[in-house]
Formats: C-alpha cells, structure tokens, sequence
C-alpha cells in the first residue's frame, strides 16, 4: 500500500487540504512543531508554523530537527488509514496502547496540541480513501 | 523595606516556606522553570525544579538564564507584598492590567503557572510582614 | 411556550466520612429505582439520552447524581481542596452511592455505570449485593492499569486535550454530534477531578481473582463492552463476565468507550432487554 501523505508527489495536496481544514484550524492554533512521522523506513516531517502547515519534508536528513514523532509498521498504518479502521486503530492512543503504534520525544507537546494532531491524521485517512 | 525575595536574611525561609506549602506543592506540579523577580534595579532568579524551589539567586548575572520575568517598581512591590494588598495589586493577573508590573519572557509557562507564582505572592505576603 | 424534557434536577444533600456534601442530581421517570452513575471526569449529562427515552422511564426512576466535585455538583465547602490532591476511592464511591440511594429512599436500586462505573458495578456486587438487585456495568474489567497520565492535569496542558483524547475513544461509526459531545463533557471537568478519578479506574480497582465470589442469587450482573473500546476492551470484559456464574455479557458491536451518549440508538438495543429482565426480579 503507498501512504499517500508520505509519497513526495502528494505532499502539497496534503499540505493544503489540512491547512484549508476549519477544524485544523482551530486545533492547531499558536502550535509550531515539528512532527516525525514514520511507517518502518519511510519517514517524513510536517513542519507546523503559528497553527499551518509550511512544509512536509519527505524523506528527511537525520539532522531535521523534530518534536515529536508518530511511527508504526507499514500493515499499522494500512488499518489505521481504512476508511472505517478496525478496533483499536481509529484512534491514536488506542493504537498505541493496544496495538503497535508508537509516539515519543517531547510527548508534553503532542498532548498539548493532540487535537490538531488528531485531525491531521483523520484527513490523512480521507485522503487515502479518496 | 527591603522586598523579602531581595533580602538575604529572608531567601532561605522564603524558599522553605514554599516547599512547604501544601498549595504551592499543588500548584507548581511538573515545573521546572527559572524565574527572574526584579524590582527597580535589583533582581533574583527563583529556581524551581520538578515543583520543588532550589534556589533562590540575588544578583544574577546577565547571562544567566530565566524562562519569564515578574518586575515591578519597588513601589509597586510594597503594595503587592502589603497583608491586605490594595486594589489592582492583589495578584499578578490584576497587577499586569492595572498595577505597573509586567510578566515577559515565555507568557505561555507564566501562564500555565499563574497558580503557582499567586500562590508564591502570597507566601511572600506572610514573610513580608 | 418553553418546550421542556421531562427531566427535573435539585440539590441534596449527602454526609460521607464526616464530611458534608451538596450534590446535584436529576432524575425522570416512575417505577423500579435506576441510580446511573457517569464516568471518571463525567458528570449526570452522560445520562440525558437515557433519561429521555420513555420506554425506559415508564418503568424505571432514573436518577443521575453528580458525585462531588463533579458537574454542578462543587466540592465540599468544609474541604480546602486547593490544598489537597483529589482522589477517589473505592471507598467513597461505594459509601457514598449507598448513602445517597438510602438518603432519596430508593429501595434496593439497578445500579448502572459506565467505565469507572463499570468497575464499580464489579465492586458493588462483590461488596454490597444486598443493596442493589442488579448492576449493569459498561466497559467493565477486572484491572485497567497504566490509564492515569499525568497529561490528564497537567498545568501546560488545557483540558482541550481531555476533549481530544476522550472523543477518540468513541467509535468512528458513532454519530459525529455525540462524539463531541463525549469530549465536550470532559474538557469541562476541574482540572484535577478526570486524574483523581482514575486513581480508582487505573489503580485502586483490581479485583483479579475474586469475581468468583458474586452470588447473582443475590444480585443480578450484566456487563457489557464496545468493541471500539480500548481503555477496557471487549476481551478484558468478558474476561470479567466468565468468572461470574451466572452473569450475563454482551459485545456490543459498533459502539466505542461511551455507549449511552456516542450512540444511545444502539446501546439500546443492546440495553433494552436487560432492564426488561430485570423488571422481573424482585
């Protein structure tokens, strides 16, 4: 399966489909952050800016500083990512307590903004269903 | 009157006294911040980690850091630091609006311990007088 | 004219370990005595979809009670709480509900609960299966651990997070409208109140091993679990229900965490026949 906000040609549909979200908008105010997220070897970081979305970094160096990351094996991501996911993958803490999903470094930050986070996500799955 | 939190004969009962006080300990939970405290021309640094005050610093240099700042005249301090403060200088909330002291630095961890740092102006209260 | 529910609420009041309490409760309906006790962090509105259902209150009093410190219900004027660390306790849960129940005069009520609720419904019947004629316990289990974060109240954390994290324990199937309104309950609970509360769901609660002892002779159990749940998952809850003789469990397929407001059109499906059957225990 392509993860389709990981695939480089995607990203700016990506980018502007969240950052024209109303509900993302409200979410993510003030945040500026960095989030890394991972599926095995693929990785990429959403750089968020006073609440937008400026650049999704695919592929980036191990330099590219981050926040936060969001990481689970490729067939977690599948389900997590199916337009009505099995139990426990259609939540993030769920997936995390209960299945293989994993979220670590500054995790202060991620819960402060975790409902950005989790709106960023459902229109991930949108858009790979779309 | 010398502001307590300026006077070394009162620092370290200040600093007990707030690690002893059951609302502070309540209110200061998690924090791990250094916060500088200036009136007129003097200042401190109050340090706190993990919700416990490990030092209070006079005379810090400038290089020193601090995550926000609380100043205020010394005038201004006198009432603030007054048993039964007048108004506008009751807390810091009413002090930022009305009362001539200013909070700067990182607003959001001032912010999200406005508890903890009233709680510190009251402690200071009791010391003061 | 004002358009009104059949729903009344007041204030009571409620002596527990000494300490004076004003609750606020509400309650419809006539019939078989229905205490609902909401969730960690809840309050009574947890329960104004089932209250409102006529097929129920034509035969139940439904009475909701805000525990202290929760909803309209604010803590005890006698209790310096900016002082002291909230935390609930099987004890004060117990205590306090029995007390409340004799207080009302509902004689021998259908305790139902919801997540600590339904841990408590584990706890009622091994503790005082004398007091209640059956106990109806959603999202039940034996032991939750490792579910207190300290992220629940935490100073730099608004309760916007509460919100966040508890709408995704809801079924993604389950009406968007009542989702959110899981979430809005909670990102409206005094900071320390959701954290203090899971101090009885995520540590105090453990009754691994003893389930065995409930006599439902005496007292009637059914449990039941979303199968979206994943704070007490349907695996851990008929877990429960198996050592119990004679319980009865039900997966209750397409509903998450917070069955009676995500989607109470379906939870009552899964709920109707129950509080049928148990209209005719005595």
């Amino acid at each position: 399966m392509t993860i389709r906000f990981m695939d480089p040609n995607g990203v700016d549909n990506v980018r502007e489909r969240i950052n024209s979200d109303p509900e993302f908008h409200i979410a993510a105010r003030y945040m500026s952050r960095d989030i890394l997220i991972e599926a095995e070897a693929k990785q990429c970081i959403f750089k968020v800016r006073d609440g937008v979305i400026t650049e999704i970094v695919v592929n980036p160096s191990p330099m590219e500083p981050w926040d936060f990351f969001i990481k689970a094996p490729e067939k977690s991501w599948a389900l997590f990512l199916q337009p009505l996911p099995p139990p426990f993958f259609h939540s993030l803490f769920g997936a995390a307590v209960r299945e293989d999903f994993q979220f670590g470094g500054d995790v202060e930050a991620m819960f402060a903004h975790y409902w950005a986070i989790q709106r960023m996500l459902a229109i991930m799955r949108l858009l790979q269903n779309e | 009157m010398t502001v307590v939190f300026l006077d070394s004969s009162k620092i370290d009962r200040l600093r007990n006294a707030m690690n002893h006080d059951a609302e502070f300990k309540l209110a200061a939970r998690y924090m791990s911040e250094d916060i500088l405290l200036g009136a007129d021309e003097s200042r401190c640094i109050v340090k706190v980690r993990d919700g416990l005050v490990t030092e209070i610093k006079p005379d810090p240099p400038s290089e020193d850091h601090w995550s926000f700042s609380i100043k205020a005249t010394a005038e201004s301090w006198d009432k603030l630091l007054q048993s039964s403060p007048p108004p506008f200088y009751t807390g810091l909330n009413a002090g930022m609006l009305r009362g001539n002291l200013q909070i700067m630095g990182n607003m959001e961890v001032a912010f999200a311990y406005l508890w903890a740092m009233n709680r510190m102006l009251d402690i200071m209260r009791q010391l003061q007088n | 004219m004002l358009k009104l529910e059949a729903i009344t609420g007041k204030y009571g009041f409620v002596t527990v370990h000494g300490v004076d309490y004003r609750v606020y409760f509400e309650e419809s309906g006539e019939g078989i005595p229905l205490l609902c006790q909401h969730t960690a962090g809840g309050d009574g509105r947890q329960w104004r979809h089932l209250m409102n259902d006529e097929e129920v209150t034509s035969k139940y009093r439904v009475v909701a009670v805000d525990l202290p410190y929760h909803g309209k219900s604010l803590p005890p004027e006698s209790v310096e709480w900016w002082k002291e660390e909230y935390k609930l306790t099987k004890s004060f849960l117990i205590d306090f509900l029995v007390e409340f129940g004799r207080a009302l005069g509902l004689d021998r009520p259908v305790f139902i609960g919801c997540s600590m609720g339904g841990h408590l419904a584990l706890d009622l019947a091994l503790e005082c299966p004398d007091k209640f004629r059956a106990v109806i316990g959603f999202e039940s289990a034996e032991f939750t651990p490792g579910l207190d974060l300290i992220w629940f109240n935490h100073p730099r954390i608004s309760g916007e997070f509460k919100f966040a994290n508890l709408f995704e324990s809801t079924a993604p199937s389950s009406p968007e409208k009542y989702r959110r309104e899981v979430g809005w309950v909670y990102s409206q609970s005094a900071p320390p109140v959701f954290r203090g509360d899971l101090y009885y769901y995520s540590v105090e609660h453990n009754v691994t091993g003893q389930l065995h002892r409930i006599d439902t002779s005496r007292i009637a159990v059914y449990l039941l679990c979303g199968e979206y749940d994943f704070a007490s998952t349907p695996e851990m809850c008929r877990q429960a229900a198996s050592q119990i003789k004679g319980a009865k469990y039900i997966e209750m397929k397409g509903l998450g965490h917070f069955p009676v407001v995500e989607n109470y059109e379906l939870c009552k499906a899964y709920l109707t026949p129950i509080l049928e059957e148990i209209t005719k225990i005595r």
